[in-house]
């Protein structure tokens, strides 16, 4: 069995792309489009990928990476903050591994996303 | 005293003058009279008490006395109601008559006594009028001849010669006296003729003077601006309703406020206190239309000079608009335009990542044709997303949200990046793309990476755009001690002279055809210049046409870390 990829993505047809793109980059993938249930999620599996949104629905992405950054189980997770927002991105670099500046393409997220994959 | 004797004396009836004066001067000789006469009485009585036994003479006195003082009051009725000229001349003539009993015939016709026909002649001349002193000269010469022939004697011819000289001279001097009485008269009445004209002008002036201040702050008042003027100390010395209107304090509270009392209010940002100062004292040329919150008004502001007539600088004058409207309007515009943008974005990142997905076969083979129009479909919505993100920096700069982070960064991976994202774009128009760091540039300097780097891209996309065949030189250098420069150098058309002006324009290209044939919006070198200037640095062009364009941009060179809090960016 490959690799978990958690795409925590609220837009329909990026949560799509994104999912392509890591299924491309060999990684098993899971869309979720809710703050909560990211929330529950993460509680119970151990992704190496997750691409975060910072504007979902219910918990913000900032809480979310804030939760990630303190489980002791998800230290090897890496995290690719994707957001529109610029100055939102500069904010979260020093949490995130990776900060993508919406517009994102396919080729870009799958080719970043197997290098990730090929460190481990 | 003095008064009530001017009064005694002047005549009631002043219509000309000079007959007043002759009118006053017989008044006073008469009054003379009567006290001469009264003492008369006084001494004949006095000599009459002494040697107890009256001689002819004081019997004389004592008689024609009292005729005397009824014939003084008589002529002093006549010269106070009616005529001064001729109660003069009675007055005179009784002088004449009453000589005759004043001395033997004999001294007066020749002797001791002769003088007193001087008088009548003298007086005449000076209380009837000038000639009238002949006219006594012959009747005194007339009462003489009579008296010498009464006596028996032969005429005092050298007497009547004499009077007539005394008359002579009587008749010059009280000519020249009255003449120069007209004369001053004259020069007085010309004296206050010239004041009434002067005193008329000067009210005229002053009821200008008034309509024109009048009318100067009725201008003031309508004015919809504030306006305050400050004297050279920075104390207002003048406002207007306008102003209290803007910032809520009465024209009372304005006036005589020291520039740092007035801007040391709550109303006011400490921030923005220093530029207003700044303009307002130094009436900084290079500041206008300064935007400042001033309570719940944003206030637009410029200054100006005073100066006076020979160029004295005589203080400061601000006008404040109000700006609250347009503010608004400009923070809804940009709102509409950052949301406008934001949702834009997300389905063109969708079109974007379908049609690259379709390409690069995600859903199953697709032939060479289809692939191309999926790269078609790409490049397009690319060209979309730039527009958008143009359009949604401008909207930052303009609303001031767009903020410089300075942070650690390395030239060598500004450039990397570059080639990275412009390299295709260039190959594909078979432009060389090169870029050439300096060797003598830091490894690290400190700026906004992404800022930057969006320069740079902005330029290079700029120049290749621009640019059909030869090169694109990107180069990074450092310029004097305390800047260096990026330098994008192309050999494409070049740009027309009178273009440079406006190339850094919002919403520019060369011409209009040029937008349909390189796309974008114009937005991208307006945003580069706002950028550049935002780090303090500065944007230039040189061009020629047929030979190609160069863009400079020199910033500060920073190799310390000043802002040690902000992490380094993990871009590098």
């Amino acid at each position: 069995m490959s690799e978990l990829a958690l795409i925590i993505e609220d837009d329909e047809d990026l949560a799509e792309i994104f999912g392509q793109a890591l299924k491309a980059a060999d990684y098993t993938i899971e869309i979720i489009r809710d703050g909560l249930v990211a929330q529950e999620r993460l509680g119970q599996v151990v992704p190496t990928v997750i691409t975060l949104d910072m504007h979902i629905p219910h918990v913000s992405g900032k809480t979310l990476l804030d939760q990630i950054r303190a489980d002791e189980r998800l230290t090897k997770t890496r995290v690719v903050v994707a957001t529109a927002d610029a100055q939102l991105g500069e904010a979260m670099r020093g949490m995130a591994d990776l900060v993508l500046i919406k517009p994102i393409t396919f080729t870009q997220l799958r080719d970043l996303t197997f290098r990730l994959h090929q460190k481990k | 005293m003095k008064t009530t004797l001017q009064k005694f004396f002047t005549p009631p009836e002043a219509t000309d003058l000079d007959e007043t004066r002759r009118r006053k001067l017989l008044n006073i000789l008469l009054v003379s009279m009567s006290i001469l006469t009264v003492m008369g009485i006084i001494f004949a009585a006095i000599d009459v008490l002494s040697r107890g036994k009256p001689s002819q003479d004081l019997m004389l006195i004592f008689i024609s006395g009292p005729i005397l003082l009824l014939l003084i009051a008589g002529i002093s009725i006549l010269n106070r109601k009616y005529s001064g000229k001729i109660a003069g001349t009675i007055f005179l003539l009784v002088l004449l008559v009453l000589f005759y009993f004043t001395d033997s015939p004999a001294e007066l016709a020749g002797g001791r006594s002769f003088f007193v026909f001087i008088i009548p002649v003298t007086i005449a001349s000076l209380l009837i009028s000038p000639a009238m002193s002949f006219i006594f000269a012959f009747l005194g010469s007339l009462e003489i001849f009579f008296i010498t022939i009464s006596i028996g004697t032969s005429p005092n011819y050298a007497g009547f010669i004499g009077l007539f000289l005394v008359a002579i001279i009587s008749w010059l001097s009280a000519r020249g006296l009255e003449q120069a009485l007209h004369d001053l008269r004259v020069v007085n009445a010309e004296l206050d003729q010239r004041v009434v004209e002067r005193t008329k002008e000067l009210s005229a002036a002053l009821t200008r003077e008034t309509v024109e201040a009048g009318r100067r702050e009725a201008i003031l008042n309508s004015i919809a601006d504030g306006v305050i003027v400050f004297d050279r100390n920075g104390t207002a010395i003048l406002s207007n309703p306008s102003t209290t209107n803007l910032i809520h304090k009465s024209q009372s509270e304005i006036v005589g406020m020291g520039l740092n009392d007035l801007l040391d209010s709550e109303d006011v940002k400490p921030e923005d206190r220093g530029s207003l100062a700044a303009l307002l004292e130094k009436s900084a040329q290079d500041i206008s239309n300064l935007r400042v919150q001033w309570g719940r008004k944003t206030l637009s502001v410029n200054a100006a000079e005073v100066r006076d007539g020979t160029s004295q600088t005589i203080g400061t004058v601000a006008v404040f608009r109000d700006f609250t409207r347009e503010a608004e309007l400009e923070q809804m515009k940009n709102t509409f335009i950052a949301i406008v943008s934001h949702e834009l974005r997300t389905p063109l990142n969708a079109i974007l990542g379908y049609a690259e997905m379709l390409k690069e076969a995600v859903y199953g083979q697709v032939n060479e044709k289809q692939k191309n129009v999926s790269s078609r479909i790409m490049t397009n919505t690319q060209r979309l997303l730039e527009i958008v993100s143009d359009l949604l920096d401008q909207a930052q700069i303009e609303a001031g949200k767009l903020k410089i982070q300075m942070v650690a960064c390395k030239p060598a991976v500004l450039l990397d990046n570059v080639r990275g994202v412009m390299e295709k774009f260039a190959s594909d128009k078979n432009l060389n793309l090169i870029t050439e760091l300096d060797p003598s540039m830091p490894s690290m300097i400190i700026g906004d990476p992404q800022r930057l780097q969006q320069i740079i891209v902005n330029l290079t996309n700029n120049a290749v755009k621009f640019t059909d065949s030869g090169s694109v030189h990107v180069k990074v250098a450092p310029f004097g001690e305390k800047n260096w420069q990026i330098q994008i150098i192309d050999t494409g058309d070049g740009i027309p002279k009178d273009a440079l002006a406006y190339i850094f324009e919002s919403f520019r290209q060369v011409d209009g055809l040029s937008t349909r044939q390189h796309g974008g919006v114009g937005l991208g070198l307006s945003i580069v210049k706002q950028l550049v200037e935002r780090m303090n640095g500065k944007i230039t062009t040189e061009s020629e046409i047929g030979k190609g364009s160069t863009f400079t941009v020199t910033l500060p060179l920073i190799t310390q870390d000043v802002s040690s809090t902000v992490p380094p960016s993990r871009q590098e």
